[in-house]
């Protein structure tokens, strides 16, 4: 941050002023502050990029009585997780003496109201931000190194992907919150019928699997590779990469152009071919509702289908199991939706606000909200990746797997993989430019041309002067 | 002409009688019912079969449970077992009469303070002869060339600054913006169309200009102000953008945006309850309107009869 | 005086008042502009100017402040090298032009056919307001549900209704949303089942106002329900057949609810409009600038097309 922005930040939170020049005093043991503020607060902070993660932790924010915030997150797919956000808000507000609303956006909208608050200047204590928004507002957002080491402190290591997402050059712009899974659901019976089984594990397996089940049962293998929100690029990315593609380098160098990506592109058309179908107008929604009325066999999703079936509908719950992705050449790829909690730096509570941020991730807490949430959530941090709820639900075990390995080991990408979150890495995931080159080789344009056009996207955004 | 009579009042209401009462409760003679069959009856039998089919859809679909909604393999166009459990729910477990309360409230003070707006300019723009009225009048009109989703950014700083944020006048205040441009034009066309006549009688009677307009001109344009109203009225009923970015609470949302947010959930739609609640935020208001339009012709009629 | 109030200008006992400046046309022309003036002055100019000088920066959401100044480059980069922006450029024009003629036509059968009598008249002009009336984001929603991959009821009828060949049988007949041809007509659809009603009451008003002394002079000169029609109706529906279709053209040009909520774009960006991909690259894309570019591209476009409409429809005065 710059001298001009910390005065800024300083002006409005006067407290985090006292804050820092006491943690600067104690750490650096001066007698007296002869430092800029730019100084001060790296030095609060816990230091440079390498330091950051391994840091010194200061004391945890305690809530102010009487204060009031206002906490914003999406509309969760399952409601009875939200129904536990609100009640922990509550046990929140009754044991403190403060007050915590709690405000559900549609995933949709919530993207236009943050930025609308961001360019506002004001609104919510609390964002629940979605893939790399820390990256986009980073300077919306408090510094919450501190916050973040504490956890590490008491959960364990934190998922490299929430990582890379919270951490804007060595600073903790958010708190990781959550993992939101994506996984193939599908239909045993059908799969029983067609002779396939278990689920196919490479990409190739899945082009004779979709031959089978088109035969025997007429209920393809069905996905989005359009503009759904949650569904398209976790499927999509995760194809390209399985067979050595990639939008850009590590450096950020457009390398969509490849015989790597020809080949995705060629398994798309087979499995086409094959009888696997691609909707180019499925919305998020889509999949799920062709699922529960019994019209495709499988589809990758978070667990809000299986969930579904499992607590409400309960027609296809026993015929439906979950696998993790295919493998591709190149190994096993997936992607998630994450999430992570920033502090915003207009709040007026900022002390509130992180407590009642660390007192969600309390562990106990955050085990009940996973319960709650019925296993469509994974803690992003290594005590909290395995709740009960994998245990005593058997078939929620891939969706744990496409998280974290059986051993404990975290896995997943990122959109714009491998180069790390960025501005660009956000604006090509919204511009959704690997599925519709999909889309586009899939409805008949030359698979050239349609590489050629999403290398064209990618340079205006990556390469722009 | 005849009719370049000087009225006997002001009030001009013997203007009106001029103006022939419109074809209504009239069927010429010698227009065979197989004719009027043809020309009339079929085309608005399949207007109203075309316009109102996804009304029926939307009925249909709110009055069916979960199970009979996915369930295509039987006749999806009638319903078998049918709950009003959507409708329960939208009132029970939503906000759904508050919104449409909030809505309501919009809707009329913003038609309200547009048309006290447009009205004033209407007049000017469309009666008074002064400098820079031809540019003021394409001023207004131009900024509907400026696209909402351009805006808004720019208002969300307005509203912070004015601190109105989740506060319905941040609405109130910021619609007339696209109500204020059209209806100007609308009130213009129609002040254009009253005969100067009538004013310059009245001037030459000693009234004062505002006498004029108030008691001449205005109620002449009634009929304008009406369908003025009623456009600004469902435009602002219909608003979902600027609702969207400056209302917080749950409980002051808008139809548009409460429905939207607390019946999507991403993966899923209620479609259930988005028809019924789609259904409750349109009839009642086409009900309203049936009455105004009627008033509206038959104002003309009246004024006619009456004269 | 004494004269002139014995001569019987008018009313007798009504004395010649003092002229007040309220009677001067120019001032008071300006007072009474000024509520308007005043509302969109303060809630549009500022928004407005914001949004221009951004599109000559290159600003970022969250952005502290406005990010440096580029001049025009930000239109240069959208129209020479953004694929997408061109066709959403066209889809656009496709759109507008088309939706407006069959709104025209419609409208206009519709204003006439209400112009006359028939039973439920009152029924039938309420119902036939609705699909104005409904908030704009639930009715294409439903009507994303009667186009539905999977359950779309207008397949329904076509197939197991109305057996129609194209559907050869299968209930999933037209992929509407599907493929790019469809899914824009399937967006004009919506768009003219929108948009008719009010270019029918419109035009209903404007029907309403021609003296119908016209109509019967002309029926003793011989002249038939055609040429009555376009002799008398037409132009004199002018002015109202002016305001409307202007103002529907920029509307819905620069409709963002509809396509949104419809396609989000899909498939593909072949039903990507203007508004909509503004939004994309401003938003969720975070390009603010490139997003006001692209958005104030309207401004000009939208002038020439009110040029030529203007043009073919205005009478000279």
């Amino acid at each position: 941050m710059t001298n001009d922005e910390l005065v800024e930040v300083f002006e409005r939170d006067p407290e985090l002023l006292d804050w820092t020049r006491r943690t600067f005093l104690k750490r650096t043991g001066a007698l007296v502050v002869t430092a800029s503020l730019a100084e001060m607060w790296a030095v609060a902070c816990g230091g440079s990029s390498t330091s950051g993660s391994t840091g010194t932790t200061g004391k945890p924010p305690v809530p102010r009585k009487g204060a009031r915030i206002v906490y914003t997150q999406w509309n969760s797919f399952v409601p009875a997780g939200d129904t536990e956000v609100r009640r922990q808000a509550k046990e929140f507000s009754d044991q403190f003496g403060v007050e915590v609303v709690v405000q559900t956006i549609t995933q949709d909208d919530l993207i236009a109201k943050t930025a609308a608050y961001v360019q506002a200047g004001d609104g919510p204590d609390v964002i629940s931000m979605q893939y790399s928004w820390p990256h986009l507002y980073t300077s919306a957002c408090l510094d919450v190194t501190n916050e973040v080491n504490l956890l590490k402190q008491k959960l364990g290591a934190i998922h490299p992907v929430n990582d890379a997402y919270c951490k804007v050059s060595g600073v903790y712009r958010a708190v990781p919150y959550t993992i939101v899974m994506n996984a193939w659901s599908y239909r045993t019976d059908y799969f029983d019928k067609a002779g396939v089984s278990p689920f196919p594990k490479t990409f190739e397996d899945m082009i004779i699997a979709s031959g089978k089940l088109a035969k025997a049962t007429g209920k393809p293998i069905a996905q989005t590779v359009g503009h759904a929100y949650g569904d398209s690029l976790t499927m999509w990315l995760p194809v390209l990469w399985a067979h050595g593609g990639k939008e850009t380098d590590a450096s950020g160098k457009v390398s969509i152009n490849s015989p790597e990506t020809m080949k995705a592109i060629d398994w798309a058309l087979r499995a086409k071919a094959a009888g696997e179908v691609f909707h180019p107008e499925w919305l998020d929604p889509d999949n799920n509702q062709a699922y529960h009325s019994d019209n495709i066999s499988a589809t990758l999703n978070g667990p809000s289908i299986y969930i579904k079936e499992r607590d409400t509908n309960k027609k296809f719950d026993k015929v439906t199991d979950n696998a993790v992705m295919p493998a591709g050449p190149k190994g096993v790829f997936t992607m998630n939706l994450i999430f992570n909690q920033a502090v915003m730096k207009w709040s007026k509570e900022p002390e509130t606000a992180k407590a009642f941020v660390m007192y969600q991730m309390d562990k106990d807490n955050y085990l009940k909200w996973m319960a709650a949430a019925g296993g469509y959530d994974i803690g992003p941090f290594a005590a909290i990746n395995n709740a009960p709820i994998f245990q005593s639900d058997p078939k929620l075990k891939a969706f744990h797997d496409v998280a974290y390995d059986p051993t404990g080991k975290p896995v997943g990408y990122w959109p714009g993989w491998p180069a790390p979150p960025s501005k660009k890495s956000s604006q090509t995931q919204a511009e959704y430019i690997t599925a519709d080159m999909f889309a586009k080789a899939l409805a008949g344009t030359s698979p050239q041309q349609a590489v050629k056009e999403a290398e064209d996207r990618l340079r205006n955004i990556w390469e722009k002067p | 002409m005849a009719e370049a009579q000087v009225p006997e009042q002001i009030g001009g209401a013997a203007w009106l009688r001029r103006r022939q009462k419109a074809p209504r409760g009239r069927i010429e003679i010698g227009d065979p019912f197989l004719a009027r069959l043809l020309r009339i009856y079929i085309p608005v039998l399949v207007f109203v079969v075309v316009t109102l089919f996804p009304f029926y859809w939307m009925f249909i679909t709110s009055i069916k449970s979960d199970t009979e909604l996915l369930d295509f393999h039987q006749l999806p166009i009638f319903v078998r077992e049918p709950t009003l459990k959507n409708y329960e729910h939208l009132f029970t477990q939503t906000f759904f009469p508050h919104w449409a309360l909030n809505t309501a409230v919009v809707a009329v003070v913003s038609t309200a303070i547009s048309l006290f707006c447009s009205i004033l300019a209407g007049y000017s723009l469309g009666r008074l002869r002064f400098r820079g009225a031809n540019w003021i009048g394409w001023a207004i009109f131009v900024t509907y060339l400026v696209p909402p989703t351009l805006l808004f950014l720019g208002m969300a700083k307005l509203i912070q600054v004015f601190v109105l944020y989740n506060n319905l006048w941040s609405l109130i205040l910021t619609y007339p913006t696209f109500l204020i441009p059209f209806c100007t034009w609308l009130l213009i066309g129609y002040f254009k169309g009253i005969p100067r006549e009538l004013e310059e009688s009245a001037l030459v009677d000693g009234a004062t200009r505002i006498q004029a307009m108030l008691r001449i001109v205005i109620p002449l344009a009634l009929p304008g102000i009406l369908s003025a109203g009623m456009f600004a009225f469902t435009l602002s009923w219909n608003e979902y953008l600027y609702s969207l970015i400056f209302m917080n609470d749950p409980i002051s949302k808008t139809i548009p945006v409460g429905v939207t947010q607390d019946l999507i959930r991403g993966d899923e739609f209620f479609w259930g309850e988005l028809m019924a609640a789609a259904l409750l935020g349109s009839i009642p208001v086409a009900m309203l309107y049936s009455f105004f339009v009627d008033y509206f012709v038959a104002g003309m009629t009246a004024g006619a009869v009456k004269g | 005086m004494s004269i002139l109030t014995r001569a019987g200008v008018g009313r007798v006992g009504v004395r010649r008042k003092r002229p007040s400046p309220f009677d001067n046309e120019a001032f008071l022309g300006y007072l009474l502009l000024v509520p308007t003036v005043l509302m969109l002055t303060i809630f549009l100019a500022f928004p407005f100017i914001y949004g221009v000088v951004l599109s000559t920066t290159s600003t970022e959401v969250g952005d502290n402040a406005l990010g440096q100044f580029v001049a025009f480059a930000n239109y240069v980069f959208e129209a020479a090298r953004d694929g997408v922006f061109r066709t959403a450029f066209q889809n656009t024009f496709t759109y507008t032009f088309y939706t407006t003629i069959v709104k025209f036509v419609l409208g206009l059968s519709m204003a006439l056919l209400l112009n006359q009598v028939f039973p439920l008249q009152r029924f039938v002009r309420a119902a036939l307001l609705l699909p104005w009336i409904i908030p704009s984001v639930l009715s294409t929603l439903a009507w994303r549900w009667m186009f539905d991959p999977t359950f779309s009821v207008i397949n329904w009828v076509m197939n197991s209704g109305l057996h129609l060949p194209i559907c050869h049988g299968s209930t999933t007949c037209v992929n509407w949303l599907g493929t790019p041809n469809t899914a824009m007509v399937a967006m004009m659809i919506v768009n003219i089942w929108r948009g008719t009603p009010f270019y029918g009451i419109a035009f209903l008003a404007g029907l309403q106002t021609i003296p119908i002394d016209l109509y019967e002079a002309a029926k003793v000169d011989g002249a038939t329900r055609w040429s009555q029609f376009r002799y008398i109706t037409l132009p004199m529906l002018r002015p109202v057949l002016l305001v409307v279709i202007l103002l529907s053209t920029i509307l819905t040009f620069a409709d963002f609810q509809l396509p949104w909520v419809l396609t989000r774009g899909a498939p593909y960006n072949s039903t990507q409009l203007l508004a909509t991909w503004a939004y994309t690259i401003a938003i969720p894309g975070n390009q603010l600038s490139i997003g006001a570019a692209v958005s104030l591209f309207l401004f000009p476009v939208l002038t020439v097309v009110i040029g030529v409409v203007l043009l073919l429809l205005r009478r000279p005065e």
